[in-house]
């Protein structure tokens, strides 16, 4: 498959990269970074910019650094290994270093950075899919594709038919570890830097997934200092073990003293909505308790109510929904237990 | 002294080098000067009249070289001559969503794009069938996907051999199941590609990743209408078939026709998604199977019925269905067997040879049939197949003939060395073993196009380096054949490996062979190479006996020298030989052939072309796995699998050819499948249909057994497919032992273990109800 024509820059800093992104009409321009989600995106010509900025030589944007003042702030360039690899994620920000070595394959993870791992596009069966296909289909709510020859003469949501609204499903791995850890994302745009809390940057909405302007770029995420140490564990839904999306995804990070009691705790779930999502009520019903089977079946009851999981991906709602419900239960049930880095559910066994 | 100093030996492959060092050239690969790129229209529709097709626009594009529609290629064609339905360009009625509708070459693919988008098709939709079972119910004859096959059968066959009725009357324990599989895909790591160069002289030079360059260069010659010996077929590096390049994909003819319309090379490479549209994999399998067995467990009579769902063309489909059937033979001793067959057409791409084809998912049905029935029998299921082994030489109930038989020896050396006494039954809840066996041909003993000619020939050339060439039209896809074929030539002239040099696949310069598929290869240009090396070796003896001033028949080739048997020291070099021969007779050439005898070629009925093999390999495995219960993934530790090659003419090669089978069984058993939504294909990408990771893929010990088959070269078989049918059935096995459900559906997905095991608990609970309410009750 070709890619489409379009222009490349390569800003060398932020400030160049800000000016051409403020320079280029909304929505013409996309940014790179791995590429690892744009360039086959490209190739199939979901999107048509006329204008791709790279941003890979702005130096500024790489590096992890850890002051436990400041706690940890990671370069938006920063990449998926580097970060999985990183001593201080892995010893004090395990659910993070778990989420990020489930993201695709290696040789992904070794190009994909934590800036583009956040801005990901969201998925569907129906959207993720060539121009030729599409076409013949004759596109979905999210990128309609009039056609005489369409199967379908009005543009429809294949998911929910009928419905207004886009369900393609966030797929991001390292999102929900990152909420359960309090990250806060910073954004450099025309009015300076900000720091914003990670969840304020998604909108969840299949079509329109991130509350980042178009003269916006994402330059770093920050961990805050308090959430050092927090035990956590991600456990993914996937087909095959390696180059998959998730097709659910729980992240929990918690405190736990020596009598067992939690004192903070954080339920995030990636993968059944449009968005990656703090389960609302997880923390409320976890603090200041032990565990007990009851509590855990409550939390994960809860996290059931806050996953939409529809037909967007090759596994079934009803699969997913069940999983999400198992994996919070084993989840919390490992942070409890201090279990770190337990292994991937299939990888159980030899 | 060993027996052989080449054969047997774990040489690695003559092309690992090339293929390793990324220097190797695949088609794609292929550059020429003034090269156009191809570039395919596909139907969006899977079933529709074409009303009008308007090229002028795309024509008019700046770069456009040619547009090329069905007129330009009216003649049909398909791999059997009974199915001669397809045309490179569809000219009245599409037929599956990426049917072929026209094709662009233009200076860069970009144009060729573009070009497409402004070739104008007016289409009449047409309703559509996408299931077999529903398209064998369309009455209205306007709805038929092709008009000549009512119904939408493309063929169906009804066998009976023995006396089924008395089979089952004899039978004390029958059991009776509908088996599913859903639709598969080869997934070769290279797609496919076509470099076609039309000649300054009018004729056509075709570079193609294909599997049957004979059968290309026929089809080509039909298409185009230009003689056989103007058209040109070489076959690059190919990286990948499994029978995804074992017919004439449109490709292949699409560049043929727009470089002959345009005078100039032409290439096309498929997208990935193009090669699930061109397909020819496994079809979605629906099977009713009953057998019947006696409290000993030996079987009596077998019912089987296979629908499969072909899609839109012929292609291999009568084969696919034929092997089903009769392929149910020739494995264990089944005296009474009735077979009801069909093929049905949908409009979905279509179906074809798919690795271990038409046999794997039949074999899955009857090996978990099998499973049951040992149950039912209180039988260890190693011991029901142990009664039930066939006493080789035999000719089948189907009339088959076995002529070398290791199965029992796979059987025993898998039982020991997966520990499956100590397993079966007595592991932890979760955790569970099963076995399974298949087989396979060493070849199709019948060629496609019926004829008494050879199925192969290779021919030698010996000049005075005494440099050895060989010429084959073997198609080397990965399997190793290139390499065997030398190791043949080397061991019985007694010479290194590298003083050979195969020319292969090149219908220019290379005799015929019929291709690689039903793994033929090694069995049949093997042998060929072996009568060309041995009359070569006859020239030379001769010319090395004067010389000696003995008789030739004491003479030895090995080592680079030539001998006398109980005289080693009066020795001519090898270099030496070749001058004393070509001195004696000028040029020194052989050649070799290889046609299944006679009385390998299988019955007369109606369909009994298909199954025939001059041997069969064998193969027995066990999985080990584990289940999780509550979200039902299954783990495939361990496979250990033994196979029955004959004799492994290179160990490294056939260990190979036995992983690649289990793990391509793997991957159909547990997690790919072509999702279909209405006619479309939910995941034609490699990201959404799953072949197994490095990291899912289990533990594979493969031991191999050798029977030395008395036709093959050296004794050997095929190693390359017979292994795969039996990881399924094996697999599912293995999730009954560890947590009690029997999955007959394929994939066994997590989704389908779990269900089942929700199913078990509800009737569990509902049985210690009835128990409760209705005392002495219960099952």
């Amino acid at each position: 498959m070709t890619l489409p024509a379009f222009s490349l820059v390569r800003p060398q800093t932020v400030a160049e990269a800000l000016r051409v992104l403020q320079d280029a009409a909304p929505g013409q321009a996309k940014v790179i970074a791995g590429g690892t989600d744009l360039i086959p995106n490209l190739q199939m010509k979901l999107y048509a910019p006329q204008l791709v900025v790279d941003i890979k030589g702005i130096a500024a944007l790489r590096g992890i650094e850890w002051s436990p003042g400041q706690g940890l702030r990671i370069g938006a360039l920063t990449t998926l290994t580097e970060l999985e690899r990183a001593p201080i994620v892995r010893e004090q920000f395990p659910v993070l270093a778990e989420a990020v070595a489930a993201v695709a394959g290696p040789l992904q993870r070794n190009m994909g950075t934590i800036g583009g791992n956040l801005c990901l596009e969201t998925r569907c069966l129906w959207y993720n899919q060539s121009e030729f296909w599409r076409r013949a289909l004759g596109g979905c709510l999210k990128l309609p594709m009039p056609n005489p020859h369409a199967a379908h003469p009005r543009t429809i949501c294949h998911v929910a038919p009928g419905g207004k609204f886009c369900w393609a499903v966030w797929s991001g791995d390292s999102a929900p570890a990152l909420l359960a850890l309090d990250a806060e994302v910073e954004i450099s745009g025309p009015r300076g830097v900000t720091r914003r809390p990670l969840r304020e940057l998604y909108k969840n909405d299949g079509m329109d997934r991130l509350a980042l302007g178009h003269d916006e770029l994402l330059t770093a995420v920050h961990i805050p200092a308090r959430a050092a140490g927090r035990r956590g564990t991600y456990r993914k839904l996937r087909i095959r073990n390696s180059i998959d999306y998730p097709l659910a995804g729980v992240a929990v990070a918690m405190e736990v003293d020596d009598q067992g009691i939690c004192h903070a705790a954080r339920v995030a779930i990636a993968a059944v909505n449009p968005a990656p999502l703090l389960v609302p009520q997880a923390e409320a019903l976890l603090v200041g308790q032990k565990a007990s089977p009851e509590l855990i079946e409550e939390v994960a009851r809860a996290v059931t109510r806050t996953g939409k999981p529809l037909t967007t991906s090759a596994s079934t709602p009803e699969y997913r929904r069940e999983m999400l419900r198992v994996f919070t239960r084993r989840a919390l049930q490992a942070c409890w237990d201090r279990r770190d880095n337990v292994e991937h559910e299939r990888d159980t066994g030899d | 002294m060993a027996e052989f100093s080449i054969i047997g030996k774990p040489l690695p492959m003559t092309d690992a080098r090339a293929k390793v060092t990324g220097l190797g050239k695949y088609a794609d690969d292929l550059v020429v000067p003034g090269m156009l790129f191809g570039k395919i229209l596909h139907s969006p529709y899977p079933h529709a009249h074409i009303r009008r097709i308007d090229t002028t626009r795309a024509e008019a594009l700046p770069g456009v070289k040619a547009v090329a529609t069905g007129r330009d290629a009216p003649h049909p064609y398909g791999i059997l001559p009974i199915g001669h339905d397809e045309r490179v360009f569809q000219t009245d009625k599409v037929r599956y969503i990426g049917d072929n509708v026209a094709a662009v070459a233009a200076t860069s693919l970009e144009v060729a794009e573009q070009a497409l988008a402004l070739i104008d098709v007016e289409y009449e939709p047409l309703p559509a069938v996408f299931d077999p079972l529903a398209a064998m119910q369309v009455e209205n004859p306007e709805h038929w996907i092709h008009s000549n096959k009512p119904r939408n059968i493309e063929k169906e066959y009804h066998h009976v051999f023995g006396d089924v009725e008395q089979g089952f009357a004899e039978a004390e324990i029958i059991h009776a199941e509908r088996f599913y599989a859903g639709e598969v895909t080869h997934a070769a790591m290279e797609p496919h590609a076509t470099l076609a160069v039309w000649e300054p002289d009018g004729r056509l030079t075709v570079y193609s990743s294909t599997q049957v360059p004979y059968y290309l260069q026929r089809t080509l010659s039909n298409v185009c209408e230009m003689p056989m010996s103007h058209i040109r077929v070489v076959k690059p590096l190919v990286g990948g078939g499994f029978g995804g390049k074992s017919e004439v994909i449109p490709l292949e003819v699409a560049a043929a026709v727009l470089a002959k319309k345009a005078r100039r090379p032409v290439k096309i490479t498929y997208t990935r998604e193009e090669v699930f549209y061109a397909h020819r994999g496994r079809p979605i399998s629906y099977m009713d199977l009953k057998v019947g067995i006696t409290r000993e467990g030996r079987i009596t009579a077998v019912e089987a019925r296979m629908v499969q769902d072909g899609g839109a063309y012929c292609g291999y489909g009568p084969v696919t269905v034929l092997y089903s059937g009769n392929l149910l033979h020739a494995i264990y001793d089944i005296p009474a067997a009735r077979y009801d067959g069909y093929r049905v057409l949908t409009n979905k791409p279509a179906c074809g040879a798919m690795r271990g084809h038409g046999t794997v998912n039949m074999r899955f049905a009857f090996e978990c049939l099998l499973d049951v029935l040992a149950e039912k029998a209180g039988l260890d299921p190693v011991e029901l197949r142990r009664r039930n082994l066939l006493r080789a030489p035999c000719i089948t109930a189907n009339q088959l003939r076995v002529t070398s038989y290791g199965l029992p020896e796979c059987i025993e050396r898998v039982v020991e060395r997966s520990g499956w006494t100590a397993k079966r039954g007595k592991l932890p809840f979760g955790r569970g073993i099963g076995m399974a066996c298949s087989h396979y041909v060493s070849g199709a003993a019948n060629p496609i196009i019926r004829s008494n000619m050879p199925h192969t020939t290779v021919h030698i050339k010996v000049d005075r380096d005494a440099g050895i060439t060989v010429y084959t039209g073997a198609s080397e896809i990965g399997q190793g054949s290139d390499t065997i074929q030398v190791q043949i030539v080397a061991e019985v002239l007694g010479v290194r490996p590298e003083r050979i040099r195969l020319v292969a696949a090149d219908t220019e310069l290379t005799p015929v062979d019929l291709g690689s598929y039903s793994s033929r290869v090694t069995f049949m240009a093997g042998n060929a190479c072996l009568e060309a090396a041995r009359n070569l070796r006859a020239q030379l003896f001769d010319a090395v006996a004067k010389k000696l001033d003995c008789g030739p028949e004491v003479l030895e080739a090995r080592d680079e020298r030539i001998f006398p048997r109980h005289d080693r020291e009066r020795a001519l070099s090898f270099e030496e030989a070749v001058a004393a021969a070509l001195e004696a007779q000028g040029a020194l050439v052989a050649k070799g052939t290889y046609a299944p005898p006679e009385e390998a070629r299988g019955g007369t009925f109606k369909g009994a072309g298909v199954g025939p093999s001059p041997a069969y390999s064998y193969s027995a495995q066990t999985a080990e796995v584990s289940v999780d219960p509550e979200t039902g993934q299954l783990t495939v530790h361990r496979i250990v699998v033994a196979h029955d090659c004959g004799r492994a003419l290179n160990p490294l090669t056939v260990e190979g050819q036995v992983e690649g089978s289990v793990y391509m069984g793997f991957g159909q058993a547990v997690q790919e499948e072509m999702i279909w939504r209405n006619g479309r294909l939910m995941n034609p990408s490699l990201l959404e249909y799953r072949i197994p990771t490095t990291l899912e893929t289990p533990l594979i010990e493969s031991i191999i057994v050798e029977s030395h088959d008395p036709e093959g070269p050296f004794g050997a078989k095929e190693a390359g497919e017979g292994s795969l049918a039996a990881t399924l059935p094996a697999i599912a096995s293995a999730v009954y032992d560890a947590v009690g459900v029997r999955i007959h559906s394929l994939p066994i997905t997590p989704e389908k273990i779990l269900a089942a095991l929700q199913e078990k608990r509800r009737q569990a609970a509902s049985q210690t109800r009835n128990s409760g309410t209705h005392p002495g009750g219960g099952s």
